[in-house]
């Protein structure tokens, strides 16, 4: 069974039906991921604890933190972490399409412009990422 | 934030602001403060004076003094000044602002007596070295800077493909210099952002791509295509793919070099009443809240690029 914390689930997906994303359209594909997706980034801490499916592998956030360290020019001493918030960070809209291309490039993968929009912090990115690897590999 | 009280130009007291008169009904003013330039702690506790509670706790939420100093200028900013168009002496801590359907910013006049709702619109944009604030009356306004020098990393066709109308990624795709293709993205960028915060219905309710912006001089050439380093004051054109006459003719646009460093792109709805192209007219000052204001409209400090008067 699953247990879960606001940041992190262990999961094990038991049967096929778990794997939300099969036979959607390309464009609910943030549905796929929290299974609720609000237009609001002040509701996306609500959502997270409904979430079902698996957060990312460390080596993603990872990934993704060393990205969003080049784009933003963060200064050593700034910690980013999964929890970190691209705003918090300093993001502005053109960082943020261009963390996205550059998680493109380096995951392979193409991201929904709607989807885009749904992220605010680096897990969100991260777990985008291995949704979009994974629906890739099954496709 | 840093003990530096070079600072000796003071201010009375937070409430004796000097006043300023409303922009009129198609003129817009444009604030803008030189982060740079406000060095006093005194002064920017006087700021964070100015801030409710939600508003101190998003400025310390963010990761940097940097960060942080640039978001509480872009607040205490926007107070003031809204605070300096009242007709009754309001304090900047009192204003009250909330989100409309779409999420844009606004102001909620239940708390300002005397006042009528609606007739004053702003936009605040900001970027490291520069915050902005747009003031129009009865007509939504969206503002947005970007520096310069702005380096872009990923290649801008692809950019502006994901972006951008056909047309102008076909426009941006034929400048063959790097360096002009980079500046021309970025006035187009800030075009696009303008217009999309105008609206306020954020990124994925505005129609980016179906939107064509761009320049048209006395002999219909466009931007890029101007031989001289400075730039003609030209037109900005704004034209749809799709037949609805509610997203382009009601929307106009300006272009300008701020302090030499930053390209301002402000987008303002058209007025009911009026619904012909003229050009914008602006009036720009810099300032320092409590300090000083100077009136720079007319100066080095602010050259017109397109739209404007």
């Amino acid at each position: 069974m699953a247990s879960f914390t606001a940041s992190s689930i262990s999961f094990t997906p038991l049967s096929s039906s778990l794997n939300l994303n099969k036979g959607l359209a390309k464009s609910s594909v943030s549905l796929s991921i929290n299974g609720i997706s609000f237009p609001s980034h002040g509701l996306k801490s609500v959502s997270r604890r409904f979430s079902v499916s698996c957060a990312a592998k460390p080596e993603t956030v990872d990934k993704v933190c060393e990205i969003v360290r080049k784009q933003l020019a963060i200064q050593p001493d700034v910690a980013v972490s999964g929890d970190s918030k691209f705003a918090a960070l300093g993001a502005d809209s053109l960082d943020t399409v261009e963390i996205v291309m550059g998680l493109e490039e380096e995951f392979g993968i193409s991201v929904e412009e709607e989807s885009a929009q749904t992220i605010a912090t680096v897990q969100d990115a991260a777990d985008l990422i291995e949704n979009l690897v994974e629906k890739k590999g099954s496709a | 934030m840093r003990m530096q009280c070079l600072d000796t130009k003071f201010f009375t007291s937070s409430t004796s602001l000097a006043p300023i008169q409303l922009p009129s009904r198609m003129e817009t003013h444009l604030w803008y403060v030189i982060p740079n330039e406000v060095k006093s702690e005194q002064l920017l506790n006087k700021y964070l004076e100015f801030l409710p509670k939600s508003e101190k706790e998003h400025v310390f939420s963010l990761r940097g003094d940097e960060l942080q100093k640039g978001a509480l200028l872009a607040r205490a900013l926007v107070r003031t000044t809204i605070a300096r168009y009242q007709i009754n002496q309001v304090s900047p801590r009192s204003l009250k602002f909330r989100k409309n359907i779409h999420g844009k910013p606004e102001v909620d006049w239940q708390q300002i007596e005397d006042w009528h709702p609606q007739q004053l619109h702003f936009n605040i944009s900001h970027t490291k070295s520069l915050v902005a604030c747009g003031v129009s009356t009865h007509n939504p306004i969206g503002i947005d800077i970007e520096e310069k020098e702005r380096k872009i990393k990923h290649s801008i066709s692809s950019f502006a493909k994901r972006y951008f109308s056909q047309q102008e990624v076909q426009l941006l795709c034929s400048i063959s210099d790097p360096e002009i293709q980079r500046q021309e993205f970025i006035k187009l960028w800030t075009l696009k952002e303008a217009y999309v915060k105008a609206l306020g219905r954020g990124f994925s309710g505005s129609p980016f791509q179906t939107l064509t912006i761009r320049s048209v001089a006395d002999s219909k050439e466009s931007f890029h295509l101007s031989e001289s380093s400075s730039f003609e004051n030209s037109d900005i054109v704004v034209e749809s793919l799709e037949d609805s006459a509610n997203l382009t003719g009601d929307w106009q646009f300006a272009l300008l070099e701020l302090v030499g460093s930053h390209y301002a792109a402000i987008c303002l709805r058209k007025d009911c009443a009026n619904k012909c192209s003229h050009p914008m007219k602006m009036s720009v000052w810099r300032t320092i809240p409590l300090v000083e204001d100077e009136y720079v409209s007319g100066t080095d400090s602010v050259i017109a690029v397109g739209g404007l008067m």
